[in-house]
């Protein structure tokens, strides 16, 4: 209960703290060498986030915005501070989504703090702030249109929906008198409009500790919070593209292990988020709390609770936990904390839902996520029971070395690690199938193995001490051992040293090997299994994005919701066998790409007769989605390109070409085998069997796939592979897949040589296509195989690699969500399929053979 | 029960370093130590010390009182206890 002396103190303390007002002139030095340090440095971090590419573009607008907005700021009366960061953040929700979007997000949220304020009572303005909310969710679900972009939601959900608690919580329990700029600024605070997933700021912490110590000061944090975010980046960067693993590619314990730790690590891009954004809060006199304290470092399941993402822990305090324990209390002390703590974590829970909802537009709901934050839970309440009982070790002053202290430090902390990492594993996991997989890989561990990871354990016992005695020196010294004349120097050559090697001139000075590695995490692409997920091209299996791919998230939510939506129940069927689906015949729908269309055969191509006319040389086209032209209009696609100009150009004596397009999206090297039949009814006098880029892995997916679900498998050969694989009958998806990976060149192998047989068979040429994807990626690392395995089965090879190379990436390909090539890239490929035609016209054009004329 | 604010910090300090800081020396723990910003109260010790606090002066305190700007130092905690006598 606030006294009104402290509420005429806090006041007084945002209106004329002693510390915002102008220096003597005898400070006017020392302000002015503060002032230049902190803008040298907000300068060195520009060029950082633009060099680095630092999360998007619209961060890149925002930060010039409050960098130099900062400038502004430091120099006006502390009455005109306020309202000028209100304004600040106003300006930069229309910077980024643009004056009509924005005032529509800002008419919402103004509505929703109207309520806060009508001069009704407590109960009726919540009761009003729930309708508003409910109608707001009824428009989240599309259920009604709605006139404003749908941009919006997430955004304003991210404004909106844990400050409104916390905000109205404050307005019953502390008696701060209203300002309208200080509510502006706290609801729309100005990096927000970038950052969906946003810190759950405190608003007594807003208000209490703006500009509450020397100005200076809360700068120089701020500046080295932003620093430590943008490390935490560029370090997240490194984890996401050298390091993880797919489900799939953990086959042993130390895969497993890496899996398990790197799947964690890619928290560190929530927490170099966090820390920009609490950073660049300093730069305006909100002294706000760390987000995030070393968390890696924890040495107890409460010590992690505490760490990692603090303000959503003190969220969960403030509005659960201490009302709950209240109101229990009087069954005593440890069935109070029991049962709050387990009510903390079922909030928790519900909430993250309830976020997936604002953002997503979806409910989330998984029995990984249930189990991660119910075992979670009762770790945290057996180990607060721990302490409740023993206690913890705190102190105020740097501890003196003690082996035994150390060693059980470093222990608890490699211990806590290693089950918080284990942990994320099963959040991540689709399924609670896939996660019981992904442990049976430890299950075939070896003598290698175990010598491995004895010292990896031994190596993280003795970085774990180490670094947990480093970072917890003094709880409360450290706090007050600040030097500002060292912080800064010190933070300037971090800021130095980043600008500098981001430069081309500079990190290509540095040897091939560094050179690559600084301007691969120079940019924030994809990582090649993310990479991997886009070539599938639809999106709809990935429903966790969000949390540990956010990437990949930002990609989905700047796809249009009508994207190439003509794919759908209409252009597919399920077929019941082995091939799963084909296209239906005769379908003709208009997509933003021109129309798409098939013939009564089911193929994306024009009419055709199944005899072969009289004088026509007939190519039979086997493909995925690039073939079948995904994105672009029948006339584009490079297999009618092709078909164009040999009927126009005539390179042979035949007085007809065609080419039949047998491609189908997602289609594997496997169930190319089974169109083949199909294609070899038309009598093809050449097979274009054209491979896309990961032909090994998708195979090896797309068995485990037909395995899991029981769909019968026709190929003797493919059952006894699944045998040799160990995969049980009615196998788990995660399980067979993990199973079948090694065998994935076997798989394409066989494929290849049934192909291949089968062409001689009927005096066919086979001739194997490679076609590249759009961009440079991991995918990469699988083609040597496909065009080794291709040549062994005695396919001509046929390789388009470099097809795109001298264009740039967003010129041939559809979008920045989607590889496919665009009109501009299927002529590239046409161009130089014809090329390899016309130079090759005699291998081509003369396999026809004499019995199969007419 | 303590009549005057020296008197009562001096209880609250002692209940503090006899319960979170058991090894430390006593004038280290200051009247403007950051007790909650600071680490030495987390959840489970500041219920603790409400459950003394309360014990001891015979207060009720409020879940919403349970926060920095009244727990964070032994003078705020001293003011709040004061304003409820």
């Amino acid at each position: 209960m606030p006294d009104q002396a402290q509420l005429n103190l806090t006041h007084l303390c945002e209106a004329s703290n002693p510390a915002m007002e102008r220096t003597t002139i005898n400070n006017w030095w020392t302000e002015a060498r503060q002032f230049g340090i902190a803008t040298v440095q907000l300068a060195l971090l520009l060029v950082v986030l633009r060099q680095f590419q630092i999360e998007s573009n619209a961060f890149l607008r925002i930060a010039v915005l409050a960098f130099g907005g900062f400038v502004i700021h430091y120099f006006l009366p502390a009455s005109l501070r306020l309202p000028f960061f209100s304004i600040l953040s106003l300006a930069g929700i229309a910077i980024v989504l643009g004056g009509t979007t924005a005032a529509w997000l800002v008419g919402i949220g103004g509505l929703l703090i109207g309520i806060c304020h009508l001069p009704v009572r407590f109960r009726t303005r919540t009761l009003l702030l729930i309708a508003g909310r409910s109608f707001l969710a009824v428009l989240r679900t599309d259920w009604l249109a709605v006139p404003w972009s749908k941009v919006i939601w997430p955004i304003l959900g991210s404004m909106f929906m844990f400050r409104l608690i916390i905000y109205m919580y404050d307005l019953k329990h502390d008696n701060a008198p209203f300002s309208l700029a200080r509510t502006i600024s706290y609801f729309f605070m100005l990096p927000n409009v970038c950052f969906p997933l946003f810190p759950v700021v405190d608003y007594k912490t807003f208000r209490r500790n703006y500009y509450d110590i020397d100005p200076h000061k809360i700068y120089q944090t701020g500046i080295e919070w932003m620093t430590r975010g943008v490390i935490h980046l560029i370090l997240y960067r490194y984890v996401y593209y050298y390091l993880t693993l797919a489900p799939a590619e953990v086959t042993r314990p130390r895969e497993f292990v890496q899996f398990a730790i790197t799947t964690f690590l890619l928290y560190l891009r929530i927490s170099g988020q966090f820390h920009l954004i609490v950073g660049m809060l300093h730069l305006f006199g909100f002294r706000l709390p760390e987000t995030h304290h070393r968390y890696c470092f924890s040495s107890s399941f409460t010590d992690f609770w505490r760490r990692i993402n603090i303000y959503w822990k003190d969220f969960m305090m403030k509005i659960f936990y201490y009302p709950m324990y209240f109101r229990l209390r009087g069954r005593g002390t440890t069935v109070a904390i029991l049962l709050s703590t387990l009510f903390v974590f079922f909030v928790t829970w519900l909430l993250h839902s309830y976020q997936w909802f604002w953002l997503r537009g979806s409910v989330l709901l998984s029995g990984p996520d249930v189990a991660f934050w119910t075992i979670l839970a009762i770790l945290v309440v057996i180990n607060s029971f721990y302490e409740l009982r023993y206690g913890r070790e705190r102190t105020l002053t740097k501890a003196s070395f003690n082996f035994a202290g150390f060693a059980k430090k470093a222990v608890c902390t490699v211990a806590t690690f290693s089950v918080i990492c284990l942990l994320w594993s099963l959040w991540t996991s689709e399924t609670l199938p896939e996660w019981i997989a992904l442990l049976q890989s430890v299950a075939h561990v070896k003598l290698a193995d175990l010598g491995t990871l004895s010292m990896l354990v031994f190596a993280a016992v003795i970085v774990g001490g180490v670094a947990n005695s480093v970072a917890t020196p003094s709880l409360v010294k450290s706090r007050t051992r600040f030097s500002f004349q060292r912080s800064p120097l010190f933070n300037l050559a971090v800021l130095t040293f980043l600008a500098a090697v981001g430069i081309q001139e500079v990190y290509t000075q540095l040897g091939a090997n560094a050179a690559t590695l600084i301007n691969s995490l120079r940019s924030g692409r994809l990582s090649r299994l993310d990479v991997a997920t886009l070539e599938k091209g639809y999106y709809e299996n990935l429903n966790r994005v969000e949390r540990f791919n956010s990437q990949l998230w930002e990609l989905y939510m700047n796809r249009p919701s009508n994207w190439l939506d003509v794919v759908g129940p209409g252009l597919e069927r399920f077929t019941g066998n082995f091939l799963q689906k084909e296209l239906v015949s005769s379908f003709v729908s208009r997509t933003n790409y021109g129309s798409l269309r098939t013939n009564r055969w089911g193929m994306r191509d024009k009419e055709y007769e199944k005899t072969r006319p009289p004088n026509t040389f007939r190519i039979a086209m086997l493909g995925a989605s690039s073939v079948m032209g995904w994105g672009v209009g029948d006339d584009e696609t490079f297999e009618s390109i092709v078909e164009r100009r040999l009927n126009e150009e005539h390179p042979e004596s035949y007085e007809h070409y065609e080419i039949l397009n047998f491609a189908a999206p997602g289609y594997t090297a496997l169930q190319q085998v089974m169109v083949l039949d199909k294609a070899l009814s038309f009598h093809p006098d050449v097979l274009f069997y054209v491979a896309a880029a990961r032909e090994p892995s998708t195979s090896a997916n797309y068995l485990a796939e037909v395995a899991s679900k029981g769909v019968e498998i026709p190929y003797d050969d493919l059952k006894d592979l699944l045998s040799r694989a160990g995969v049980p009958s009615k196998p788990s998806l995660p399980i067979a897949s993990r199973r079948l990976f090694p065998f994935r060149n076997e798989l394409v192998s066989w494929s290849y040589r049934t192909i291949v047989g089968q062409c001689r068979e009927h005096n066919i040429l086979p001739v194997l296509v490679f076609l590249p994807q759009v961009q440079k990626g991991g995918w990469q690392e699988e083609t040597p195989d496909i065009l080794r395995i291709a040549k062994e089965a005695g396919f001509v090879v046929w390789d388009l690699g470099g097809v795109y190379d001298s264009n740039d990436v967003t010129s041939i390909r559809l979008a920045e969500w989607d590889d496919h090539p665009n009109a501009n890239g299927h002529r590239l490929v046409a161009s130089r399929l014809y090329s390899l035609l016309t130079a090759n016209s005699q291998q081509i054009f003369s396999s026809k053979l004499a019995d199969k004329d007419q | 029960m303590e009549t005057t604010s020296e008197k009562m910090r001096e209880t609250l300090k002692a209940f503090i370093l006899k319960e979170f800081l058991p090894d430390e020396k006593p004038e280290e723990l200051r009247e403007s130590t950051p007790l909650i910003t600071g680490g030495i109260l987390d959840s489970l010790a500041t219920l603790k010390l409400v459950a003394f606090i309360e014990e001891r002066y015979k207060i009720q305190l409020q879940a919403h009182e349970v926060d920095v700007e009244y727990l964070n130092t032994i003078s705020s905690i001293e003011s709040l206890v004061r304003s409820k006598l």
